[in-house]
């Protein structure tokens, strides 16, 4: 990584591989939402909570995948998805300190013969660069609403340790650790004026997305049972 | 006629009083009223500033955020201890006491593999180094568990080291505001007896009679009610343990970007021992010895040149103890918990665990009587009685294994007419076999049967191996030794620097879950 802050004058040359965009994920078997996209990323992904590795905080990720480093949908050349998460989307830019837009010169998804350029001749900004900016935008927007959201599940204590333990259709079993998820029992007790203060506040409908996208772990497993029947013909032990 | 107990009155305000008061209102705030009573003039000694890991549970169940105690008491994290210069006095002498058990212990003792091992082998690894990955996370200075890690879960084991005067307050505020414990600040002028022999209440200065229908006294060396009071005689442990002085200093860490020591130092000098316990902002350094065996001009010399010239100018505070505690802990209604029922040297932190037992204990067995107290009484003094007992078993043993003959300190210390029998029995058995859960049946314990092996084979002690079921399970031993060279790999080079972590709980906070 070698993230810099974007200057149109000196990095005006840079050009975007647009089909290398989707890559940078397919290796990631988290990737961090925020919850203004909650509904689109439940008709794809089970919304999973995590910690940050570095301060311990809880924040939404929708699961790709079901061992670390392993994303189900990247088929090779694409992410096979209805939905691509704002921040698969944004790569290779970042917002650095005081909103400053910035680049990752290391990023693969750079190239000279990429397609997508950053600045046009006239020097004003690309489409590609204006709808990375508008994904930024939703981004940065996202933050404060989705601590909230963390906040008050914490405070209502509805987040609960996610124990999925799975048997492939190959026998092997897979345990995942780390992963949190909304204690449904505890979310059906809670009592009336609590529920209204969610709802109120818009979160419920944030709550319900989670546990409806609770079921696309069976899509999960499902791929990845293909993925490992797919892997067994090619080596020919079918 | 019975008379039901409903008043809890607690006499006095340090770590004692406070713990003590937390842990009964975190199970009794609904049937008993809880008062404390403590002192604007008495300060509190404030030498505890290591705990056991039980302070994890204690601090959890009387409701307190993990996160909260690391930003207000100065605490850090301790994992074990580390004793240097004991057994042989020289400069690169030290072993550990990790927190950690063996690999595999219980069901697998790995100490007559190891005995065995090294009598073959002169390079081999030291005893806790083979058996437990803690020592090897300590010398790197790293912390037992990661941010991720939930409050009070941990990947290695832990205990605290803490400021005892900030810890008071901090668990003062937290019994008044959330366990409904009724604060009194106020000077006791005297004791009032009932016809029975109880306490019938303290007289205060300002607040007039203050009644309870049991005491706690937690007053200190002072022992105000169980000692002053009621007269029960103090029981002189200094034939066995001759540490009766103490000269503690606060040293300023070298810089505020320096680790932290996860661990507790204990090193050996001429005539006792200086701790050194790391915490935030500064070290608790302190030398404990014997006045019996030197002056504490000689002492202070032997202090100042450990912790070196440039804090020449700090004044260590001289407390002078008696080792020992009272005949009986608990007489008619009163109860002493922490310096009143006694005190020994602090050499494995036992002061901060026999508060939270002691107060443990009392919350469990509350009696809803009077006429019931005198049962629970007598269990509580059993018990206690017999928790100090193997505590100083437990810090003799660290005596009687030295080599150390520079001193009469060190070679009086050896001499059996010094050696409780209860120990020197024990030491008869292990010169055949380890240290196991057989020599440890009571529901009492204090420390495991793995912590005497720390001690015995850190100090170089040798038992006998033929015999030993060596032949039974060798595969099972080869195992447990590479899963324990497998987990060090591991957890140090995952777990941060000691004060890495603390600095990133101060910023981000541990989630509960």
């Amino acid at each position: 990584m070698n993230i810099v802050d974007l200057s149109r004058s000196a990095h005006g040359g840079l050009r975007i591989a647009a089909d290398r965009i989707e890559a940078t994920a397919a290796a990631q078997h988290l990737i961090p939402i925020v919850v203004s996209e909650f509904r689109k990323a439940a008709i794809q992904y089970p919304i999973v909570f995590a910690k940050n590795p570095e301060t311990g905080r809880f924040a939404p990720y929708v699961l790709t995948g079901l061992t670390p480093e392993e994303n189900l949908f990247w088929t090779g050349t694409e992410l096979d998805v209805a939905y691509v998460p704002l921040n698969v989307r944004r790569q290779p830019f970042y917002v650095g300190g005081e909103s400053a837009l910035c680049v990752d010169l290391d990023s693969p998804c750079l190239d000279e013969a990429g397609t997508k350029l950053l600045v046009n001749a006239d020097g004003s900004d690309s489409a590609h660069l204006q709808s990375v900016l508008a994904v930024l935008g939703e981004l940065v927007a996202g933050r404060a609403p989705t601590e909230q959201f963390i906040a008050s599940l914490l405070a209502l204590d509805l987040l609960a340790p996610m124990l999925l333990d799975i048997v492939l259709d190959d026998g092997t079993p897979l345990k995942i650790q780390g992963l949190y998820g909304l204690d449904e029992d505890r979310f059906r007790q809670l009592p009336a004026n609590e529920l209204s203060g969610l709802w109120s506040g818009g979160r419920l409908d944030l709550i319900y997305a989670v546990l409806l996208a609770g079921g696309q772990i069976f899509n999960l497993i499902r791929l990845k049972n293909r993925r490992i029947a797919l892997g067994r013909a090619w080596h020919g032990n079918d | 006629m019975v008379s039901p107990v409903r008043s809890i009155c607690i006499v006095g305000g340090g770590t004692a009083g406070w713990l003590t008061a937390g842990i009964i209102a975190a199970r009794h705030r609904t049937d008993l009223q809880i008062t404390l009573i403590e002192s604007e003039t008495i300060g509190i000694v404030g030498v505890g500033e290591g705990t056991w890991p039980t302070m994890r549970t204690t601090l959890k169940k009387i409701g307190i955020s993990e996160t909260e105690f690391f930003r207000q008491c100065n605490t850090s994290f301790k994992q074990g201890a580390k004793f240097a210069r004991w057994t042989t006095g020289e400069p690169s002498d030290f072993y550990y006491h990790p927190l950690v058990l063996p690999e595999g212990f219980p069901s697998l003792d790995l100490a007559p593999f190891w005995t065995k091992y090294s009598e073959e082998h002169a390079q081999a690894p030291s005893f806790s180094n083979a058996v437990c990955y803690q020592e090897a996370v300590c010398e790197l200075g790293l912390a037992p568990k990661l941010i991720t890690s939930p409050e009070y879960a941990g990947i290695a084991n832990y205990a605290y080291h803490l400021d005892a005067g900030r810890f008071a307050s901090f668990i003062r505020e937290h019994c008044v505001a959330n366990l409904g414990v009724r604060h009194v600040v106020d000077e006791v002028t005297g004791v009032g007896r009932t016809e029975g022999g109880d306490i019938a209440y303290v007289e205060t200065a300002r607040s007039g009679r203050l009644s309870g229908d049991l005491f706690v006294d937690c007053s200190g060396f002072r022992a105000l009610l169980l000692g002053q009071a009621l007269e029960v005689p103090f029981v002189d442990c200094s034939d066995v343990l001759f540490i009766d002085r103490a000269l503690a200093v606060q040293v300023p860490h070298e810089n505020e970007q320096s680790n932290i020591t996860p661990y507790t130092v204990s090193t050996a000098q001429k005539n006792g021992w200086v701790w050194d316990i790391g915490l935030q902002s500064r070290r608790g350094v302190g030398y404990v010895f014997s006045s019996k065996h030197t002056t504490t001009d000689a002492a202070l010399g032997e202090l100042r040149a450990y912790v070196g010239q440039e804090h020449d100018h700090l004044q260590p505070r001289e407390i002078k103890i008696t080792p020992g505690h009272r005949e009986t802990f608990w007489k008619g209604n009163c109860v002493a918990v922490g310096l009143s029922g006694g005190f020994l040297e602090p050499l494995e932190a036992s002061a901060l665990v026999l508060i939270e037992l002691s107060a443990e204990m009392i919350s469990g067995l509350m009696p809803a009587t009077r006429e019931t107290m005198d049962i629970v009484a007598r269990r509580f003094n059993e018990t206690t009685r017999y928790r100090w007992d193997r505590i100083i078993d437990f810090l003799k043993l660290h005596y009687i294994l030295s080599r150390r003959t520079d001193s009469a300190f060190w070679i009086d210390n050896r001499d059996p007419a010094s050696i409780p029998a209860s120990l020197r029995e024990q030491m008869e058995l292990w010169r055949y076999r380890a240290p196991g859960d057989q020599d440890f049946m009571s529901n009492s314990e204090m420390f495991p049967a793995a912590s005497y092996q720390y001690v015995l084979f850190g100090m170089g002690f040798r038992m006998q191996t033929r015999g030993a079921g060596l032949e039974r399970d060798p595969g099972s031993a080869q195992r447990a030794f590479a899963q324990n060279e497998a987990l060090k790999v591991k957890w140090t080079r995952l777990l941060p620097k000691n004060r890495d972590l603390i600095d990133r709980i101060k910023e981000h906070g541990l989630q509960r879950i």
